[in-house]
């Protein structure tokens, strides 16, 4: 445990040089009362294609808010941020939130799974985002198969399942329109000891199957799992 | 389209979910559909039945009289208004098969027994009476000091058939014509053919002009028409022919009357109807509450929605959805709650569900229930535009 078998795709070998994603110089600063906060200062940085990153630091370190920008909940106050070659500040809403559909697989800390939704419907919703309707192509099943959630757990809430079962929902949503990247935000810190290797494993499989990774963590151990470890410190990239 | 819906099945899930809730606010809905619904109707079965009541002798055209004519005998001037003989054939030739009936009249003073009065006196051909007039006691005019009277004075003056009146001022030096009461008629009420024939005397025509004059000279001519629906192009046959040259006579009808009562009735029903929809403001502002409460407490829903991808147009649609829901479920609770109390409503304060079942009566009902939908959209416009609005990591965040 502790270490991932990793297996170099042929995508990885005939990548081209063009980052994944890539910040050049960006900087966030929020405006409080008690006056500005740098939570991003001048971070440049760029991750591959197929990449297994590692996000560390201690808390206020800018973790949450690199994540934000990677996951284009937010925009930079400063610098460009390119994903997939485009520049996210020149995008529109309806454009971000299409690429939030379709690049980008979420996984959080707290599942954030549809209370109101069982855990098949939550699987189906991104693809019903994109294709405007009702899932028959049985997706769904087949993703919640291979993170061992069977037919009679898929038709429960989120609120009847464990924590557990709850974050293989989580990645299977987060995987269902197929997106280039991962954003694993704490994945394991809701999770028991146990589970969350569990996690881990199904989390290091889809990189190896061809899924760029980064990972937000402060826990050494499920940051052993990475190629690459970036440690932030007050919003600067202290090693990469 | 709604149907398989995600959108849809969540804002039915978030409604079954807080039903009580819901179900609490719908009820404001309820009251506000069941208000205007209900006076809407009450409204109408009002306006019906006074419309019923006034039309049964809607079918009059009433011809008056619109110049004065200056006439000039051996040096004397004299002035007198009403319809000639030329006007008058002028009139049977534009009505055709209608009846056409010439009446004389004037207001006199009369005495009875000791007691002295004052009415109408209407001269009229004898067989012109029973075409709109009903003897109840005695018979028709027959001979040339017969006279009919109207059930108000007959009543006042305990008249019965063979009764005296006296005809004129009470003057000592003056012997006044005494008629003798051949037959009272019905009670009339308002008439809306300008015979208001409860506080008159009728007359023969010749009797009235051989006391007052005016012979061929009549002071209103009534067409009673057999088909109502024809009654406004005898109204134009009658004026292309009488006022071909200039305006002689003015044609009126008791529809104008009508229209006009009814369109007071129907400003009054407008307003119960506005009383009844303060009712949906109130319903109005607990939707909006009710959508509020709800956009709050699922502001972390609302941030994994945003945050995994969906438009904000989807998650504005999710909360109007939710709108409709309560509205429709308030609005079908409230047309069959308004049926109801619609009809004991207008039995209770017309006495008579006659006109419940007519639709310009019941459509009160499909209106008041889309009104109420309306409404319940519309209270849901902001909450559901401040929903779509939220910065997902904010909404995130919260708990």
């Amino acid at each position: 445990m502790g270490t991932c078998q990793v297996q170099e795709t042929v995508g990885a070998d005939v990548m081209d040089d063009i980052p994944l994603i890539r910040l050049v110089d960006v900087t966030k600063t929020y405006h409080l009362e008690s006056g500005d906060f740098t939570a991003l200062d001048h971070v440049s940085l760029d991750i591959m294609e197929n990449d297994f990153v590692a996000i560390m630091g201690p808390s206020g370190s800018g973790k949450s808010t690199m994540m934000n920008q990677l996951g284009i909940l937010d925009v930079p106050t400063s610098g460009k941020l390119y994903i997939a070659g485009r520049d996210v500040a020149e995008m529109s809403n309806l454009e971000r939130t299409h690429m939030r559909r379709d690049t980008i697989g979420y996984i959080f800390q707290k599942f954030y799974l549809i209370p109101l939704l069982t855990a098949y419907e939550n699987v189906e919703y991104p693809l019903i985002l994109k294709y405007k309707k009702r899932d028959t192509t049985g997706k769904a099943h087949i993703l919640l198969d291979e993170v061992g959630i069977d037919r009679e757990m898929a038709a429960h809430r989120p609120n009847q399942l464990s924590g557990g079962q709850q974050q293989r929902v989580a990645i299977a949503r987060a995987l269902v329109n197929d997106p280039k990247i991962l954003l694993c935000d704490e994945p394991t810190g809701n999770l028991d000891r146990k589970t969350g290797f569990q996690i881990m494993d199904i989390i290091c499989g889809l990189h190896s199957e061809g899924k760029t990774v980064i990972l937000v963590t402060h826990d050494p151990k499920i940051a052993e799992y990475a190629r690459r470890i970036i440690r932030l410190e007050d919003g600067r990239v202290a090693e990469s | 389209m709604i149907k398989g819906d995600i959108f849809f099945d969540l804002s039915v899930r978030s409604v079954r979910l807080n039903f009580l809730r819901s179900l609490l606010a719908s009820i404001g809905i309820v009251i506000g559909v069941v208000a205007i619904s209900s006076m809407g109707m009450l409204g109408t079965n009002m306006q019906l039945s006074v419309k019923d009541q006034l039309s049964s002798n809607v079918n009059t055209i009433i011809i008056t009289s619109d110049t004065v004519k200056v006439t000039s005998v051996s040096g004397t001037t004299t002035t007198q208004s009403g319809i000639d003989k030329s006007e008058l054939n002028d009139i049977k030739s534009a009505a055709g098969q209608n009846e056409v009936v010439p009446i004389h009249r004037t207001s006199t003073q009369f005495t009875i027994g000791n007691t002295n009065g004052r009415g109408s006196i209407y001269g009229l051909d004898p067989n012109d009476v029973s075409k709109f007039l009903t003897v109840d006691q005695g018979t028709n005019l027959k001979g040339g000091n017969d006279a009919l009277v109207g059930a108000t004075i007959a009543q006042n003056f305990n008249i019965v058939p063979g009764s005296s009146i006296k005809i004129g001022q009470n003057c000592a030096t003056v012997t006044r014509p005494v008629v003798r009461i051949s037959g009272i008629l019905v009670a009339r009420g308002i008439s809306s053919d300008n015979v208001n024939a409860d506080n008159a005397i009728i007359v023969s025509d010749d009797w009235y002009t051989t006391h007052y004059g005016g012979k061929d000279l009549y002071d209103q001519v009534n067409v009673i028409v057999n088909d109502v629906d024809t009654i406004n192009q005898i109204e134009a046959a009658i004026d292309r022919k009488v006022n071909r040259n200039s305006q002689v006579v003015r044609i009126s009808d008791a529809s104008s009357r009508l229209s006009s009562i009814s369109s007071t009735l129907g400003t009054i029903t407008t307003f119960i109807m506005a009383i009844g929809g303060i009712s949906l403001v109130v319903a109005a502002v607990s939707i909006f509450n009710v959508m509020m409460m709800s956009v709050k407490e699922r502001v972390q829903e609302i941030g994994i929605l945003l945050s995994i991808g969906t438009e904000k147009g989807e998650v504005r649609r999710m909360f109007l959805y939710e709108a409709l829901i309560l509205g429709i479920i308030g609005a079908v609770v409230g047309g069959i709650m308004s049926f109801i109390i619609g009809y004991s409503v207008v039995n209770a304060m017309i006495g008579s569900t006659a006109y419940f079942f007519r639709p310009e009566s019941l459509i009160y009902i499909p209106y008041g229930m889309i009104i109420g939908v309306v409404v319940c959209v519309v209270s849901g416009l902001y909450p559901a535009w401040a929903a779509s609005n939220m910065d997902p990591i904010d909404a995130l965040r919260s708990e």
